[in-house]
């Protein structure tokens, strides 16, 4: 039977060499190398030590492209993640310097993240009607807006006892635990994604919710879930991420939302949704990653990186396009 | 097939596109890192060059200035900032050193730590901050003190942790006697007025205007000022502009602005300026932006403002980190440094607990002078 992009789809999936390289996840490992092989060229200190150092700031946005992929999988989206970010940090900051014991403050920043993205999360399932992109915008201003009343004046927070948050900022060798934590969490959402149900349930909703939802999944259970799942993820991001800062301000997180979403477009995920894989929104974020740490060294203009980019989401979200476009071409002729 | 040909000829004009940049960096790469590979030789040295030529050592004449000193700024296109990295430049080549001019992405303190991370890792011998967040950036200075890398603070401090020595444009106090008395002029001695600050964060803004408050509570002189509101423009040319609206529809009252920040004021004073609105500006800003809003008559709005030097700020900087690199200071109050042509400066106690070294007293931009400063910067 032809599927949707028009290809003709046998029960078993063929695999070759040839067609694991020349997929979007193929091309983006090669990218991936190439891109390490160009910055180790540019830059004399571009190595494994310096890049797993440099890495840590970057690592707490790549927490939240996991559960961004699946909501994207199922064609929603989430822009109010980078003020989970922040409101997690700020409570957790607070309640640090509350005076109360550890254990305590990393519940509250967890607690507080969940419990935003499950707000996101009921509101996504209760009205379905609206589009996510608009929840999500509101929720964004809200939860921003409350870190800013919570931290007052200053517009600031800074830890009066930051020995707990040295200790998670802490590394094994040359590897900060921090590494070690977004592989585990790679590896579980990947096998999720591609060997369960959940997974196949996410596929199903993004190509089509409605036929989803005739076909038993409880879509709403589903979605619910990847919300609040993004939500924790946000409070997980926001502790390592005050082990970097020693505290929170209104900026904190800024921007995380769409980092993560350009992450996984460019890693192949189709924001319509039912389209992509995790290893490739995976091996994306490293690759970005690794750019971004590479044209730092060699002390490009911050602003010149970001164009640059810009231009490497267009050009990933055109490829696919130009190479479908020729395809029907070829088909009609 | 033919999909399969599209694709493989895709990744390998990719491939080779990378390979094809990788070749031709490579050459003026090697080129690069072997002047910095004797820079950096020269810089081991220079201790004990410096040790054995005394403090005075000249140091244009020798080596002992190379090295790589770099600064980060604020956030690109702020004036204040370019200006401050134009003499951070030219101090260091004065001394024959590297300088690495860095503008994070944006004013946050999360881009600064990326900045420095970078940095860390390619082993500068200096860092000179104007920070974002007083704070925030600890753990990252922290880690490059911990690697070697002289911290010091220009303009905007970090906190005493993070710093060996805080490069400061005016004492606290001065500055906010200077404004004080500004607005006690301007408002005639009693009345309203606003602050239009840059963000909330940012650590000179607030020690400012908690000196202004400080000085206005302890002199009954300045009892008929009433500060109405503190606003923050986020050192954003449009938001500062709507903040300003803002003020002037909620206080109609009100007689003076003070805006000690360079974007926010020259946002402020378009905004006076292009409604004839009566109310007065003053605060501290750029005179090249300023000039046409200075004057003593109604269709001007600021009378007269004040700021230091951006670009003896910026060479002073410059100066400090490399007195700091060859070992000259430790940042500990009491001592003295000759910082090049502009003669000899002493550390000294830092309100914050930390020490410091002060540029000198602002300096009051007027309608008599401001056509010979615009030009200046």
């Amino acid at each position: 039977m032809a599927g949707k992009s028009g290809r003709t789809i046998s029960a078993v999936p063929q695999k070759s060499f040839m067609k694991t390289i020349l997929s979007w996840e193929g091309i983006l490992l090669v990218l991936f190398i190439g891109i390490n092989i160009f910055c180790k060229c540019i830059s004399p200190v571009y190595n494994f030590t310096n890049v797993l150092r440099e890495m840590p700031k970057y690592l707490t946005e790549i927490f939240l492209l996991f559960p961004m992929a699946y909501i994207l999988l199922m064609g929603e989206i989430d822009i109010s993640v980078g003020s989970t970010v922040c409101l997690s940090a700020t409570v957790a900051c607070l309640v640090s310097n509350a005076g109360l014991p550890f254990g305590i403050v990393l519940l509250a920043g967890l607690a507080t993240g969940t419990v935003c993205g499950m707000i996101n999360g009921f509101l996504a399932v209760k009205f379905r009607e609206l589009p996510t992109m608009i929840i999500t915008l509101g929720t964004q201003i809200v939860f921003r807006g409350i870190a800013e009343i919570a931290l007052g004046d200053g517009g600031s927070v800074s830890l009066v006892n930051a020995d707990g948050f040295r200790m998670i900022a802490g590394k094994v060798g040359p590897f900060p635990y921090l590494f070690f934590v977004v592989i585990i969490c790679a590896v579980i959402f990947t096998v999720i994604a591609e060997k369960r149900v959940y997974g196949r349930s996410l596929y199903a909703i993004g190509s089509n919710s409605r036929t989803a939802f005739y076909s038993g999944i409880k879509v709403n259970k589903v979605l619910f879930t990847a919300y609040a799942v993004l939500g924790f993820l946000a409070g997980v991001s926001a502790l390592f991420l005050i082990s970097a800062t020693y505290g929170a301000n209104t900026t904190t997180g800024k921007g995380f939302e769409m980092d993560a979403i350009a992450m996984a477009v460019f890693g192949g995920i189709s924001t319509a949704g039912g389209k992509g894989k995790l290893t490739g929104a995976v091996i994306a974020a490293f690759t970005i990653v690794c750019l971004r740490v590479g044209l730092g060294q060699i002390n490009m203009n911050a602003q010149v990186i970001l164009i640059i980019l810009g231009l490497l989401l267009i050009c990933s979200v055109l490829l696919p396009n130009i190479s479908s476009a020729l395809h029907k071409t070829r088909k009609k002729a | 097939m033919k999909k399969k040909i599209l694709c493989t000829i895709l990744s390998a004009v990719m491939a080779a596109s990378l390979l094809a940049g990788c070749g031709n960096s490579k050459e003026e790469q090697t080129t690069a890192s072997a002047v910095e590979e004797t820079a950096a030789e020269d810089q081991e040295e220079a201790p004990e060059a410096d040790a054995a030529g005394g403090e005075e050592a000249e140091p244009e004449t020798d080596a002992a200035g190379g090295g790589t000193y770099a600064l980060v700024t604020k956030s690109a296109g702020n004036p204040f900032n370019e200006k401050e990295a134009e003499g951070f430049q030219k101090a260091v080549e004065a001394i024959g050193g590297t300088a690495i001019i860095q503008h994070p992405e944006s004013a946050t303190a999360d881009a600064q730590i990326t900045v420095i991370q970078s940095l860390i890792s390619q082993n500068v011998d200096s860092i000179c901050i104007a920070a974002n967040d007083e704070n925030a950036l600890q753990a990252a200075l922290e880690e490059a003190a911990a690697a070697g890398i002289k911290v010091c603070s220009v303009d905007s401090t970090v906190n005493v942790a993070s710093r060996l020595v805080h490069v400061n444009q005016a004492g606290v106090t001065e500055i906010g006697q200077c404004l004080v008395d500004a607005v006690y002029d301007i408002t005639g001695g009693e009345g309203q007025w606003a602050v239009l600050s840059a963000t909330s964060q940012a650590a000179n803004q607030n020690a400012w205007i908690e000196s202004m408050k400080e000085i206005i509570e302890s002199d009954s002189k300045y009892a008929g000022l009433e500060l109405v509101e503190v606003a923050y423009g986020d050192d954003e040319p449009q938001k500062s502009t709507d903040v300003t609206q803002a003020l002037l529809q909620n206080y109609p009252d009100l007689k003076v602005i003070c805006a000690p920040t360079t974007v926010g004021i020259a946002a402020a004073a378009k905004v006076l300026q292009d409604q004839n609105s009566s109310v007065k500006l003053t605060g501290l800003g750029l005179p090249s932006e300023m000039a046409e809003y200075i004057g003593d008559d109604d269709a001007h709005s600021c009378p007269y403002m004040f700021l230091w030097n951006p670009i003896d700020l910026g060479r002073l900087g410059a100066y400090t980190s490399a007195a700091l690199v060859n070992g000259d200071i430790t940042g500990a109050a009491g001592e003295k440094f000759t910082a090049g042509d502009m003669g000899e400066y002493e550390i000294v106690t830092a309100g914050d607990g930390g020490t410091e070294i002060i540029l000198g007293a602002p300096f009051a931009f007027t309608p008599e002078n401001i056509e010979e400063w615009k030009v200046v910067y």
